[in-house]
């Protein structure tokens, strides 16, 4: 017994409150948003080896430059992309979470182009009848891994398929997913305007930061 | 926290036998924690729900920096941040007329007599919470609803396990007497 027990009715109220189940449906979806989020921090972040990598590569392309221009032979001959690249293939940094509303968003200028993939990644069968949750976040993962390996026409086309799907419960992260895959595909102004339709219709969504990252600035109406 | 101090810092928590934790045992393992308290600082189930979801994609994004074995300690501390700006986005919301959320509990197979039960009781427990201090109302939730011990409260609320232990004191002390208040409204009794 407690030292201290709380009054009988006080301890059925807390009893009641611990056998409320815990929504699995919330936790799958939570797992989604997190591994989604980890995978963006990561690509965000580059880790000091890689960073100096890439310093000592672009340090190495100017030289190679400047030492072409001063024999008198043509710069663009010399592609930087290797060095930038580096910075081109990373997501926009989300904005922070207390950004307000009306506040101006970054605006999304530098889109890396749509990659080729090694192997096509296929989505998985069409569920014509109730979509479970398992089918979905499938669907999904299959989204997230094509952008995640640079092709972004398969992330499409895997929410193509989602969206063919129906009794859909995770039409948020696939809409985030889309907007994602929309910029990486070079479609910028298409992932702006669905990226301020989800703001304006999902104002307090947890991935509404997310959204706002995309949205350029001046076509924040989505018009 | 650097990559490099992350890296030095893995390898010796290794050598403590603590694993660094992933995305997905943060979450599996944590969850239900996380939404609970959400739920016991008075939160609706769909904002919990909500506010749950960006508890771990915080957690997420600061992966590094969890100290392995304080993933509880980093989500609590995430959570309590989280549910106070939803709190205050719900008051917002109240003050606009906007307020349509309703606290719908989870579907389940209880009869609808013990759903509107649990209902109840849910509500009058929020209620009575909300007129605690705030610091009072996270060792209840910690204790009665998590049932933890008192040095585990303690490490949560970063107190020394003596200051953690009185204020649970006082804290079931005024909980009883709003509950006395309250017995009136006992969602639990049986229509004569």
């Amino acid at each position: 017994m407690k030292p201290d027990p709380i009054d009988e009715l006080g301890a059925r109220l807390f009893e009641a409150a611990r056998r409320e189940p815990v929504p699995e449906r919330a936790l799958e979806r939570a797992l989604f948003a997190a591994r989604e989020a980890r995978s963006t921090a990561e690509n965000a972040v580059l880790p000091p080896r890689a960073a100096l990598f890439g310093l000592a590569a672009a340090a190495l392309v100017a030289g190679a430059a400047l030492f072409l221009m001063y024999r008198g032979e043509t710069v663009s001959r010399i592609s930087a992309e290797p060095a930038l690249s580096v910075r081109l293939d990373r997501e926009p940094q989300p904005p922070s979470s207390n950004r307000n509303l009306t506040e101006p968003s970054p605006s999304v200028t530098t889109v890396a182009p749509p990659a080729p993939s090694a192997a096509p990644i296929s989505p998985p069968p069409v569920h014509s009848a109730a979509t479970s949750l398992s089918d979905e976040l499938a669907a999904l993962n299959t989204a997230s891994s094509a952008l995640r390996s640079g092709d972004a026409q398969a992330a499409l086309s895997a929410l193509d398929h989602y969206d063919r799907m129906k009794g859909q419960k995770m039409r948020a992260e696939a809409t985030l997913l889309r907007v994602e895959a929309l910029s990486r595909a070079g479609q910028a102004d298409a992932a702006s305007k669905l990226a301020a339709q989800f703001v304006e219709k999902n104002p307090e969504s947890p991935l509404v930061d997310r959204a706002r990252s995309f949205i350029v600035v001046g076509n924040k109406a989505g018009k | 926290m650097s990559w490099l101090t992350s890296k030095l810092f893995s390898a010796s928590s290794a050598d403590s036998g603590a694993r660094a934790p992933t995305i997905d045992s943060l979450v599996r393992e944590q969850y239900g924690f996380v939404w609970r308290v959400l739920r016991g600082l008075g939160l609706a189930h769909d904002d919990a729900d909500d506010a749950a979801q960006q508890v771990f994609m915080i957690a997420a994004r600061k992966l590094d920096q969890i100290v392995p074995g304080s993933e509880r300690s980093f989500v609590y501390g995430t959570a309590l941040r989280v549910a106070k700006n939803a709190q205050r986005a719900r008051a917002r919301r109240r003050e606009m007329l906007e307020d349509e959320r309703e606290d719908a509990p989870e579907p389940s197979d209880r009869n609808p007599e013990q759903r509107a039960e649990l209902a109840r009781a849910r509500a009058l427990l929020v209620e009575l919470l909300a007129q605690l201090p705030e610091k009072f109302q996270r060792v209840l939730i910690l204790a009665e609803l998590e049932q933890l011990e008192v040095p585990e409260i303690a490490r949560l609320e970063g107190l020394p396990v003596g200051t953690a232990a009185s204020r649970l004191r006082f804290a079931r002390a005024q909980f009883r007497e709003l509950v006395a208040g309250a017995r009136a409204r006992n969602p639990f009794a049986r229509e004569p």
